[in-house]
């Protein structure tokens, strides 16, 4: 593993499901084996306000925030966010904002946006699809497991599209 | 291995091997209580402490509650370590200020197991209504602090914490942010500790506070404070990281975080435990370093401490004292500059759609009454466009808020406003105060049958315990009458009409009134 500290930031509305996108990645992160540290919101906050999730991981991570122009991965589930949002994209980070209508228009269910678009995310890091796999069997409910599997390789065509 | 986790146990059960999971600070704090052998939790839920008993309440080798308030949780708890269990209490910042009665007293009776406080405290006021910074507790009480600056450390803490409450006869206060609070870590998992039960013994010259006793007491505190200054010159968690020597931070919480990203070369001196303060450590530090800097988050606790040393350093500009740090704002404090406000566009809070709330308030806002608020989810009723809620200072105080604004003798129709687990949570004491008192008026208890705010806890008028076992419901009708209101009407504010001329009624008599505005949260009705 090298020194490379990789920073995620996730951001959406309340409700969008921002915390669970970066909750797979985090599970992702910790079955590769990674040191993982990863922010969150909750409270009054999520009452419909802005959601942000940072992520981060590597081998040694101490800030759970990521700074402006910090960011390698900006995962954005809401147009309206964006311009507040695109500021911790590091210059020639990845903008998965790009992708965002096509997920939107890929997925039935407009609660599944997430996990379709950590798919697309997904194609971009170095972490193993078993790991991904095991993220989801351990963030999602049994019941709804495949379902969310069926998504996340959906967001992973998309993404080698 | 008993885990708590819906996510653990399944990790347990597929590969036995790795015991790593990713937990975020609370949770942190109540695995590392678990593995310490702890008995009894209590808590009234706040941001962001809330998770903390909903981990440990998933334990059952721990018994868990829900409080009323944070006085009752504190004195619950630690009655528990009294008659010899390792017992916890947890509170947000303002939360300890409701437990600060049995907390002050709590440092002179000691314990008789371990007892820890956790307190999170919220810099940037993400769901709060201060900014306090409650390491001035523990300098007040004369309890020894500990400050983790991430998850894992918080994990390593709080068994050092209950160590340290056996060891020195002292309740021990375990500070967390949100921003230690709310981060998740890779932390590893590991077994329950058996600890002995101590005995419940009669003493009453430790456990009756009456002025002898207490002198006595006293004596023992400031000869415990002395023995545990000792223990924060060497223990482990006051740690020095030489580095190359050209500059050196001394700092605590998640500042350090923020500044190892920074300035990964310099030296530190990381302070986990930072009440009783290490001043010889400081002292040996800071003739190793050329320049020297203190960083801390909101008050200057470290800075006027080390002031008294006669150490020269520099600390952050008073500006940096308001609101969160994060690791951007690092070189800003270093170089000394003053703090530049953002004004940062953020998609506000707001009630949810469907919320039976903003029917009350819509009825409220027709009568252009002043409102006395409280805190919950309807103190989003004083943004706009709805803009009917005109105080917030605490939990309670919409009720008593009202009787005061009253006496101003305004010809304003005045109407207070709690909700219902807040209503429980102090409102009452405020209600037969306003009977006793004579006072009239209308008190409206918005009942939504949850504490929502916090992400939908149980209390007592919901009937149910922290673990949802069903138990003695509290009738908040019932308990209205008996405090002394004359007429208690209980009604669907989505019944508009009925419910506006309810309220328009009772407002123009001359008579005490509770209203019960009752709806349940939608958001409990989905989970259902």
């Amino acid at each position: 593993m090298n020194d490379k500290v990789y920073s995620i930031t996730f951001g959406g509305i309340g409700g969008q499901g921002v915390l669970k996108a970066s909750e797979i990645c985090g599970w992702a992160a910790l079955y590769a084996g990674y040191h993982i540290k990863k922010s969150e919101v909750h409270g009054m906050a999520q009452r419909g306000g802005s959601v942000e999730s940072h992520l981060r991981f590597g081998k040694q991570v101490y800030s759970p925030l990521i700074s402006t122009a910090g960011a390698d991965y900006l995962v954005c589930f809401h147009h309206d966010e964006h311009p507040r949002l695109k500021g911790f994209l590091k210059k020639g980070g990845a903008d998965l904002t790009a992708s965002l209508d096509k997920v939107e228009a890929a997925v039935d269910n407009p609660r599944c946006v997430n996990t379709c678009l950590v798919g697309v995310l997904s194609t971009m890091l170095t972490i193993d699809q078993k790991c991904w796999m095991r993220a989801i069997e351990t963030v999602f409910k049994k019941a709804v497991v495949a379902e969310n599997k069926r998504i996340f390789r959906m967001g992973r065509d998309i993404g080698l599209s | 291995m008993e885990t708590a986790h819906g996510y653990n146990k399944g990790l347990m059960a597929k590969k036995k091997t790795t015991r790593k999971a990713l937990l975020s600070g609370n949770e942190a704090l109540a695995y590392g209580a678990y593995e310490a052998g702890l008995g009894v939790a209590c808590a009234y839920p706040g941001t962001p402490s809330t998770e903390i008993l909903e981990t440990l309440a998933k334990f059952p080798a721990i018994d868990a509650q829900w409080s009323v308030n944070e006085k009752v949780a504190y004195e619950v708890a630690l009655g528990a370590a009294v008659s010899g269990v390792r017992s916890l209490f947890a509170c947000k910042h303002v939360g300890l200020n409701v437990a600060m009665d049995p907390l002050m007293t709590s440092s002179y009776t000691g314990v008789n197991a371990g007892f820890v406080i956790v307190v999170a405290d919220d810099p940037g006021m993400h769901s709060s209504q201060n900014e306090q910074d409650t390491r001035w507790v523990a300098l007040y009480s004369k309890m020894p602090l500990l400050e983790p600056s991430s998850p894992a450390e918080a994990k390593e803490y709080i068994k050092e914490a209950f160590k340290i409450s056996e060891r020195y006869d002292t309740p021990v206060m375990v500070r967390v942010t949100t921003r230690v609070s709310h981060t998740k870590e890779d932390v590893l998992l590991k077994k329950r500790e058996t600890v002995k039960k101590g005995k419940l013994e009669k003493n009453a010259a430790k456990y009756v506070m009456v002025p002898g006793h207490a002198y006595q007491r006293h004596i023992f505190i400031e000869k415990r404070l002395r023995k545990l200054a000792s223990l924060s010159e060497r223990t482990r968690l006051n740690r020095i990281e030489s580095g190359d020597g050209k500059i050196g931070f001394i700092t605590s919480s998640v500042a350090y975080q923020y500044l190892k990203d920074r300035y990964p070369d310099a030296s530190y001196l990381k302070l986990g435990m930072s009440y009783p303060f290490c001043d010889e450590k400081i002292r040996a530090f800071a003739k190793t370093v050329k320049k020297l800097f203190v960083v801390e988050e909101l008050d200057p606790f470290l800075e006027e401490h080390i002031k008294t040393l006669g150490i020269k350093f520099t600390a952050k500009d008073p500006s940096f004292r308001i609101g969160e740090l994060n690791p951007e704002l690092m070189p800003e404090i270093v170089a000394g500059r003053v703090k530049k406000e953002k004004k940062v566009v953020k998609r506000k809070p707001r009630l949810c759609a469907g919320c039976p709330h903003w029917a009350s308030f819509a009825a409220l806002k027709k009568m252009d009454a002043f409102v006395a608020g409280d805190i919950g989810c309807y103190t989003l009723a004083c943004l706009p466009p709805t803009s009917a809620l005109h105080t917030c200072v605490c939990m309670g105080a919409g009720v008593t808020f009202h009787e005061g604004i009253r006496k101003g003798g305004s010809k304003k129709k005045i109407v207070g406003v709690v909700g219902d687990s807040t209503f429980v949570h102090s409102g009452v004491t405020g209600l037969i105060n306003a009977a006793y008192n004579q006072v009239k008026g209308v008190i409206l208890i918005l009942d939504n049958s949850t504490t929502a705010m916090t992400g939908g806890q149980q209390n007592p008028a919901t009937g149910l315990t922290i673990r949802n076992e069903p138990t003695k419901k509290l009738i908040l009708e019932d308990l209205c009458r008996a405090c002394g209101a004359d007429n208690v009407d209980v009604i669907d504010p989505m019944n508009v009409k009925a419910f506006a001329a309810i309220l328009e009624k009772r407002i123009n008599e001359d008579a005490l009134s509770v209203v019960i505005s009752r709806h349940p949260c939608r958001l409990i009705k989905r989970r259902v």
